[in-house]
């Protein structure tokens, strides 16, 4: 199986509309690779928020009016902020049916809607227990992050660390969020707290945008690249039900068996991006991953070793942090940035003849999650 | 009349793939050429429906949900509450023109809004201000607000119709104008002057006073009959009642018309013929007052007394705070004009009321009336 083209747009808070964005990322992969939209013989659209925040649900169809009287087969997958790396799992079950697939996310955020965006992302937690006794997204991360830093002894100043190496990143890469805004250790240390002990630079910001990939059974270009194993793990969906907070057991348990099935262990990956949408669960994802033992991920970041030139660069395009968190193109912003790197085409930012790539991508508070591996 | 629409239906079209879109996207998907933007200005009416459920954008039932067609056969959806039959065509080049031309006296609070109102209607507006610069500040205040919820293109046209001038005479054409300024009878006895000295024979001079006689106005008019009450309520968008105040000699015609004109301005008109606060304030305002003595005479605080009348009658918000709201001065002016007018002492204005407006306590405006700001 093998990536064939991507494409994204710029990440940020954007004039155009839903549909609009997804077209643009459509197009962009399209020209990107060597297949046109009539050898795209199936479509996925990865979405979270379009009915509570957007009022348009049947996204599939909506897909389907950019490409008028086409009417091949379109599906709508939704795993809150893991529905991109979902639905590219999903194309993948279904590679043998088809030619080429083309997997879309698309999430428009900003502007006017439905539902006030914190209340709609709090859907991606449990609304009865949890949501109703104020447990919003940021609040769910905060409890994680103060259990976290208890456990280990260390102090917010690690995670201001995370920020602003994402933003550092960012700076590299023209089509992210905060690309234009240079981002000081002051302006984190001092930004205002959003739930103790998270502050705003714990965040991922609230971005538009939209990321395509086409995939395929078939290499016909050198710059295709191979999937060597795609896997999905879930957990309960309140942080209440489960035993350790400082670790998520789906992330755990999709990356055991990705790495199995790629039949390489953490030690292999040149590239990594993992799903930093607060702060916290970057240092999380890097244990739960195996590039560390738990509560080692301090040292990783101490040593420089998730920098561009370190030994396991993490989140080259500015992670979620920075490059933006435009909820359902989360998965294949990530995976665009591992096939970018691994095609040596990132520039500025590129990491030294990767060979391996991983993404992770987390949905609610670890609910789901989603591995990639790529290779060369 | 014709089906108003504010939304933008430019299509996208690629000649070589014969394939159109609705959403503003550059290029073809299909064969990567740039795309033509396509406006119809003629449609017809290929199919109807008349609506009978209210959702939450549609809350006023019946209306009429059109498919429409242009020339070559692209469809387009409106609502209107207008009926047409099949097979109508609708120019929508002409539907684009004003609908009404409408004068408004008066930049304060609800001059502006009305105005901003009735150019979100299509309206082409007049606006007769005092002098220049208060016209420059009126202007960039409807500007701002219209390029809230309007796209650029529409904020333009919408502007497009908008005139502002110091001088009487510019209203000569309007069909309507609408007086809204200081709630003065010596003030709007004048301006009633000068509107009868410039318009002919034709054009309706109502009124957003909201306790001055029309009776009393109509007559410095050469053509009372023309002469009605259009009281509107503050926030305007969100306050879907006129008062039509009927006059001794407001003739039917006139009446008519501006049942029409509130319609087409999705209001709710009701009729009322003259009398003093006519149904709104005759009801509100003894209530206003009634709080104020209750204050008085210490049987219950400000907040109290506002929370009682929200949880316990329901209303939105208690007397103390609307009446901060409407401004303590014509609380007690629109008291007085009650307490005069009305025979028996029914309404007397409470002490503290006087004390406030003295002090220059006038509510919201000044930053402190019963609460402060």
């Amino acid at each position: 199986m093998f990536i064939r083209g991507i494409g994204r747009t710029k990440f940020g808070v954007l004039s155009n509309s839903l549909p609009v964005l997804a077209y643009e990322a459509m197009i962009n992969a399209l020209n990107d690779s060597t297949v046109g939209i009539i050898d795209i013989d199936a479509i996925f659209i990865s979405n979270f928020l379009g009915g509570p925040v957007n009022g348009q649900l049947h996204l599939n169809s909506v897909i389907a009016s950019l490409i008028p009287e086409v009417n091949i087969p379109i599906l709508r997958i939704e795993t809150a902020c893991a529905s991109s790396s979902v639905a590219l799992n999903q194309a993948l079950h279904c590679i043998n049916n088809f030619e080429n697939i083309m997997i879309i996310g698309v999430e428009k955020m900003t502007g006017p809607g439905l539902i006030p965006i914190t209340d709609a992302i709090a859907m991606a937690g449990d609304y009865e227990a949890d949501y109703k006794n104020g447990l919003v997204f940021p609040a769910a991360y905060a409890l994680i992050a103060q259990q976290y830093m208890r456990k280990y002894g260390i102090d917010h100043s690690l995670l201001e660390e995370i920020a602003y190496l994402n933003h550092c990143n960012s700076r590299m890469n023209p089509l992210a969020h905060f690309y234009y805004k240079e981002v000081t250790r002051e302006m984190i240390r001092s930004s205002p707290i959003v739930a103790e002990p998270l502050n705003l630079f714990d965040c991922s910001p609230v971005s538009d945008g939209a990321a395509a990939v086409i995939v395929s059974n078939k290499k016909e270009s050198d710059r295709d690249i191979e999937i060597l194993s795609s896997r999905i793990a879930t957990d309960t969906i309140s942080i209440t039900q489960r035993r350790d907070l400082t670790s998520f057991k789906s992330t755990i348990v999709a990356s055991s068996k990705a790495y199995n099935e790629a039949n390489i262990g953490p030690g292999d990956i040149d590239i990594l991006e993992v799903h930093d949408c607060f702060t916290i669960s970057e240092l999380i994802a890097l244990e739960d991953l195996g590039m560390c033992g738990p509560g080692k991920a301090i040292e990783l970041i101490e040593n420089g070793e998730i920098s561009i030139n370190g030994s396991i660069p993490v989140n080259t395009d500015g992670g979620l942090k920075a490059n933006g968190h435009p909820i359902g193109a989360t998965g294949l912003a990530q995976i665009y940035e591992v096939i970018t790197q691994l095609r040596s085409e990132a520039g500025k930012r590129q990491v030294e003849n990767p060979e391996f790539g991983m993404t992770q991508n987390i949905g609610g508070i670890g609910g789901t999650c989603g591995i990639t591996i790529f290779g060369v | 009349m014709g089906l108003q629409f504010l939304v933008s239906d430019m299509n996208y079209y690629c000649k070589k793939c014969n394939k159109y879109w609705n959403y503003p996207v550059c290029n073809c998907i299909f064969c990567g050429s740039e795309l033509i933007e396509v406006k119809s200005s003629e449609y017809r009416v290929v199919g109807s429906t008349t609506v009978y459920i209210p959702s939450k954008s549609n809350e006023k039932v019946p209306y009429f949900v059109y498919l429409l067609e242009d020339e070559n056969g692209e469809k387009i959806i409106r609502k209107s509450h207008k009926d047409y039959k099949l097979g109508t065509k609708v120019d929508f080049k002409s539907e684009n023109k004003t609908l009404r031309s409408v004068g408004v006296v008066g930049t304060g609070l609800m001059g502006s809004q009305i105005a901003e109102y009735l150019l979100r209607y299509g309206n082409n507006v007049i606006i007769k201000t005092r002098d220049d610069s208060r016209g420059e500040r009126v202007f960039s205040k409807i500007k701002t607000k219209i390029s809230k919820s309007f796209t650029e293109e529409e904020t333009a046209r919408s502007l497009n119709n908008l005139l502002i001038t110091t001088k009487y005479s510019d209203l000569s054409s309007c069909d309507i104008i609408i007086e809204a300024s200081a709630e003065e009878i010596g003030v709007k006895l004048e301006i009633f002057k000068e509107l009868s000295d410039n318009c002919d024979g034709k054009t309706i001079f109502a009124t957003n006073t909201s306790s001055i006689s029309i009776d009393e106005l109509s007559k410095v008019s050469k053509n009372p009959e023309n002469c009605i009450g259009m009281h509107f309520f503050n926030p305007i968008e969100r306050m879907d009642l006129i008062e039509v105040i009927i006059g001794r000699e407001t003739s039917e015609e006139t009446k008519r018309k501006i049942i029409e004109f509130s319609k087409d301005l999705d209001k709710n008109p009701i009729i009322v013929n003259n009398s003093p606060g006519f149904i709104v304030n005759r009801l509100l305002l003894p209530q206003i007052n009634e709080a104020i003595l209750l204050l008085e005479e210490g049987v219950a605080s400000k907040e109290d007394i506002d929370s009682a009348v929200k949880l316990g009658l329901n209303h939105p918000m208690g007397p103390f705070q609307l009446a901060d709201f409407i401004g303590l001065d014509i609380c007690l002016s629109i008291l007085e004009v009650l307490s005069k007018e009305l025979s028996d002492e029914r309404i007397k204005p409470a002490n503290m009321l006087y004390l406030m407006v003295n002090d220059g306590k006038l509510g919201y405006k000044s930053k402190e009336g019963f609460y402060k700001y």
